[in-house]
């Protein structure tokens, strides 16, 4: 039962992984909290809610599409919205994201209601069985899926010019500029990809939880936790924490209860914080650069 | 002499809207003693959130955290059959000793650190409360015990009490905006270097600025959960509270006395009216109001507004 737990717990780390790396990568880069984040992920689970229950079509082929709307909504939220505030600093940042997330959640609120809706896929209680441990196929495809999106951007940032840019502004934003990078499209595509990552998350999301307009507010304090954890700003510290994350959870709420796991979490958060705030992996230059 | 005249008129205007506010509740229907008592307790969180924003310069996002654990004492106080008065004095007190205790830990955190820590802090006691059950009554929350006085009578009580936690509020960012303490506050922000070399000790001057705003918040969230007669997670460490207050934070004025008053009152006012008629969606004009703010008056109004005055006098001065 114990082993059972922490193996479901493992297998949705890469889900928060993916889901935190946009949030982790818009912070580093030009030092916005996005309190948006929640909802984009929100928005990719309803995605493939309508796709499959309207027309039929697999979570998991819903992804793409769900990428391709959720780099719109990021690319154009963050060039005409977030990008206006970018110099005046964290606290105009912080509440124009949550008026922007307000907004987006109660449109989703008007439109679908605050019902809860599922996805039962026809595979959707499979599993392997190892050594008497239940691996749900589920949540070990959505890992591995993960895995692989968060290595395809890793690809994009380490060997593209864009990816390039995005990692120059994360390092200076000022001397990024002067090497003839454009700000403004950089920070939009930056916001563009990690929404996009969002919408994946939120696609696997709609098959591991019910969906509602509020999915994302549960989602977005685990994508705090396993920023810092990981370091803001870094794509592999963001896997890595998020697997913590998910062990860490499981963990908790196998040895005192389920009621327990956000407490945990929340308490390893604060002392994570106070004794290394740079996270686990961070080096500390990353996300200051406000 | 001049100087001394504006003095006492600023005094004696302050003093006519205390009279006037109290005095208020006296001739104001239900509907809009309703309002004006939930103004008040926004100016209270507000000027707390000043405390530590505008003069101390620490972006505490989570200070619902006071509000929802102010609530949550209080609430459990009256129901262990403590007088209101008692029960009050000990959830104020209660809010400073968490940021007393909670202070040297967090403060040590900057910028958005410190934001964040303060928004997982909200969270966790909002999940602590929750599983703790028995006292705190989990995930049913508390109901109080009715109180035998006319809805009326209750409702002035109440908003007595609000008016009383705002003027303190009010009062103690006064105190702020022209005591040496208020100073040694504003220089930690301002450098934390020179204040030390001015002597003054930052870490304990911090911890004191949001042992304060605590306090204050606590008190708001106390009278807060005796008005409402019900409390439970959800409603009282709800993040928008936080967010909210720093609306009318922004929209006031950091670091300035009246404004967060200014703020409050109509933001609230406007929400109120604005929510009325659009039932369903208000959080949706909740974040455009939110987004219009940050987008169209990031100054707020008063500091651009004394700005201007001085501009004209000092052109008029120069012709």
């Amino acid at each position: 039962m114990f082993a059972q737990t922490i193996v479901n717990g493992l297998l949705l780390g890469g889900v928060y992984g993916l889901a935190t790396i946009g949030f982790s990568m818009v912070w580093g880069v030009m030092g916005i909290i996005n309190l948006a984040h929640g909802a984009y992920i929100m928005i990719g689970a309803y995605i493939a809610v309508v796709a499959f229950n309207a027309f039929g079509i697999d979570p998991f082929m819903a992804i793409p599409l769900a990428m391709a709307v959720l780099f719109v909504i990021g690319f154009l939220i963050q060039r005409f919205l977030l990008n206006s505030v970018l110099k005046t600093g964290l606290l105009l940042s912080l509440a124009l994201t949550f008026g922007v997330n307000l907004v987006l959640v109660d449109l989703f609120v008007a439109g679908f209601s605050s019902d809860l809706r599922s996805v039962r896929t026809s595979y959707g209680s499979d599993a392997i069985e190892i050594a008497g441990v239940l691996i749900p196929s589920v949540r070990l495809g959505a890992c591995v899926l993960a895995l692989l999106l968060a290595w395809g951007f890793h690809f994009f940032l380490s060997r593209s010019r864009h990816g390039q840019a995005i990692l120059a502004t994360a390092l200076d934003r000022e001397i990024a500029q002067t090497m003839g990078i454009n700000p403004t499209l950089t920070y939009a595509l930056t916001a563009g990809a990690g929404a996009a990552l969002a919408g994946a998350a939120g696609c696997m999301a709609a098959m591991l939880f019910p969906v509602s307009p509020h999915l994302g507010n549960s989602f977005i304090s685990a994508v705090f936790v396993i920023t810092v954890l990981g370091g803001i700003g870094t794509l592999g510290g963001a896997i890595v924490a998020g697997f913590m994350f998910g062990l860490i959870q499981s963990a908790a709420s196998a040895i005192w209860g389920v009621g327990t796991q956000e407490i945990v979490a929340f308490v390893f958060f604060l002392v994570a914080l106070v004794l290394r705030p740079q996270g686990l992996f961070g080096r500390k230059y990353f996300g200051e650069n406000t | 002499m001049t100087h001394k005249i504006k003095r006492y008129g600023a005094a004696l205007l302050w003093a006519v809207a205390a009279a006037l506010t109290i005095a208020a509740c006296f001739w104001l229907d239900n509907y809009w003693l309703r309002i004006w008592t939930s103004v008040l307790m926004y100016v209270a969180i507000t000027q707390g959130l000043n405390v530590i924003v505008g003069f101390a310069g620490y972006h505490s996002f989570g200070n619902a955290a006071f509000f929802g654990t102010g609530a949550y004492g209080a609430a459990m106080l009256i129901t262990a059959g403590w007088p209101l008065w008692a029960a009050l004095l000990g959830t104020t007190a209660g809010g400073a000793l968490l940021a007393l205790l909670l202070g040297p830990p967090l403060l040590r955190l900057k910028g958005h650190y410190f934001a964040i820590a303060t928004v997982a802090l909200n969270a966790a006691l909002a999940e602590l409360i929750l599983n703790v059950g028995g006292w705190t009554g989990g995930a049913q929350g508390i109901s109080l015990p009715m109180s035998d006085m006319s809805p009326i009578a209750l409702y002035r009580q109440v908003y007595l009490l609000m008016f009383g936690g705002a003027a303190a509020a009010t009062l103690i960012v006064f105190w702020l905006s022209r005591s040496r303490f208020g100073y040694a506050v504003r220089a930690s922000k301002d450098s934390e270097d020179g204040a030390k070399a001015m002597g003054i000790n930052t870490t304990a001057v911090r911890v004191a600025a949001w042992m304060l705003s605590g306090a204050v918040t606590a008190y708001a969230g106390g009278v807060w959960a005796y008005w409402i007669n019900f409390i439970e997670v959800g409603s009282a460490f709800d993040v928008s509270l936080s967010v909210k207050a720093y609306i009318m934070l922004l929209m006031g004025g950091m670091g300035s006395v009246v404004g967060p008053i200014l703020g409050a009152a109509f933001f609230e006012v406007l929400a109120t009216l604005v929510w009325s008629k659009f039932g369903a969606l208000h959080n949706l004009m909740l974040g455009v109001l939110v987004c219009a703010v940050v987008l169209f008056v990031p100054r707020g109004v008063i500091i651009p507004m004394r700005r201007y005055f001085a501009r004209r006098k000092s052109v008029g001065r120069a012709v």
